[in-house]
């Protein structure tokens, strides 16, 4: 059972840090998204700050809940984001079908749609599961490997950003087929 | 000494990250391949006639018909407001001609959209460039503009002398350039990378030579 809600644990860290990571490399789209949900009388630089807030806010939860899992109260708050992202799905399906929700950045062109909710309820589901508690000896780690883990981190969002700083690019100059 | 069981946990999950991320730019990567692949196909055989065709100008809906070798060297680009590269290359064209490197050129923006999405897009709205919008049946299959963006070079005489998707400044002047030098033996393969701009104009003002001279 520890084995499970560890790998549900770690997993939700990593797609936490490839999100954040892939959201930074594409500030602009994602501020699109952020605009969706907020009222339009909200000045863009605001709109900016919050998409730039979001992405911070994913790489720091996820960095810290995969280098340090001894902090227990983290558990709650990525289970409370899982809650946001289903609430996210759901209003994003409910007004705006078909959208692409900028998710994961230039990594994935996901939309607003039935899949997607789905999606987010499996991540809320994931972060339940790694609320359970487990022996304190299996998540004991010393200094040395959370400095590890820390530096995996930030390996996973630095090619996650480029990955997807590199698809977005590549997306753009493709030529488009020209209508019949 | 034992591994506790999250750090292996961890470094299994980070490891199928990684690989996750390592199979999605691969993927990527064939695509952009292909899309090369395609984009290299297109455009009309260079040292060919180019073809006739009319066109409705955006601004003052007015109609008017481009007849290739009339003397006067063309840059012919099919773009489309909605494509990102498009827009590159109408920057680019924008640039070099107010930099000079275009001059005696007719450059002309073929689009087949409808005027009104040229709204969309800033530089389609604001560029100083000609936009037509193509009248005659069968343009985009004899130009083998089957996407966007394409740039044809045709030089005075009305041959095709560079065509492909580019959209860098120094591939526009290339294409510049290819209408005004010698026509070479062989098919246009590598474009000439910095164009010499006193050569350009010097062979700009020379007058249109036949076919006979060449």
């Amino acid at each position: 059972m520890d084995v499970l809600v560890l790998a549900a644990k770690s997993a939700l860290a990593v797609m936490l840090l490839a999100a954040g990571g892939a959201k930074l490399a594409d500030l602009d789209a994602f501020a699109g998204t952020v605009r969706l949900f907020i009222p339009r009388r909200i000045p863009s630089q605001i709109r900016e700050d919050m998409a730039v807030g979001v992405a911070l806010a994913e790489l720091l939860i996820g960095a810290l809940s995969l280098a340090i899992p001894t902090i227990r109260w983290l558990n709650p708050v990525v289970f409370a984001l899982g809650c946001i992202f289903v609430a996210v799905s759901g209003i994003g399906y409910a007004f705006h079908r078909g959208r692409s929700c900028r998710c994961f950045g230039g990594l994935s062109r996901r939309k607003f749609d039935v899949p997607g909710i789905i999606r987010s309820v499996a991540i809320a589901a994931l972060a339940a599961v790694a609320m359970l508690n487990v022996r304190p000896l299996a998540i004991h780690i010393d200094t040395a490997a959370r400095i590890l883990l820390l530096a995996a981190a930030a390996l996973l969002a630095a090619a996650s950003f480029t990955a997807a700083k590199a698809l977005a690019v590549s997306r753009d100059a493709q030529p488009r087929l020209a209508p019949q | 000494m034992t591994i506790p069981l999250y750090l292996a946990v961890a470094q299994w999950v980070l490891l199928l990250a990684l690989g996750l991320l390592v199979i999605i730019m691969y993927r990527q990567l064939g695509r952009v391949f292909d899309k090369t692949k395609e984009a290299a196909a297109l455009g009309p055989e260079v040292g060919k006639k180019a073809a006739e065709f009319g066109y409705e100008r955006i601004s003052d809906d007015t109609r008017h018909y481009v007849t290739p070798g009339d003397g006067q060297p063309s840059l012919v680009a099919f773009v489309d407001p909605t494509c990102p590269a498009c827009e590159q290359l109408v920057d680019n064209l924008g640039i070099a001609m107010e930099a000079g490197d275009l001059a005696g050129f007719r450059v002309l923006l073929l689009t087949s959209d409808p005027p009104s999405y040229l709204q969309i897009s800033d530089t389609f709205r604001t560029t100083r460039l000609e936009i037509g919008k193509v009248t005659t049946h069968g343009v985009r299959e004899a130009y083998n503009a089957l996407a966007t963006p394409l740039l044809v070079a045709i030089d005075g005489d009305g041959k095709v002398r560079a065509a492909g998707s580019v959209r860098q400044l120094k591939e526009v002047r290339g294409f510049g350039q290819a209408c005004l030098l010698p026509l070479p033996d062989t098919t246009l393969a590598v474009l000439p990378s910095e164009p010499n701009r006193e050569e350009m104009a010097e062979v700009a003002a020379r007058p249109p030579a036949s076919n006979e001279e060449r």
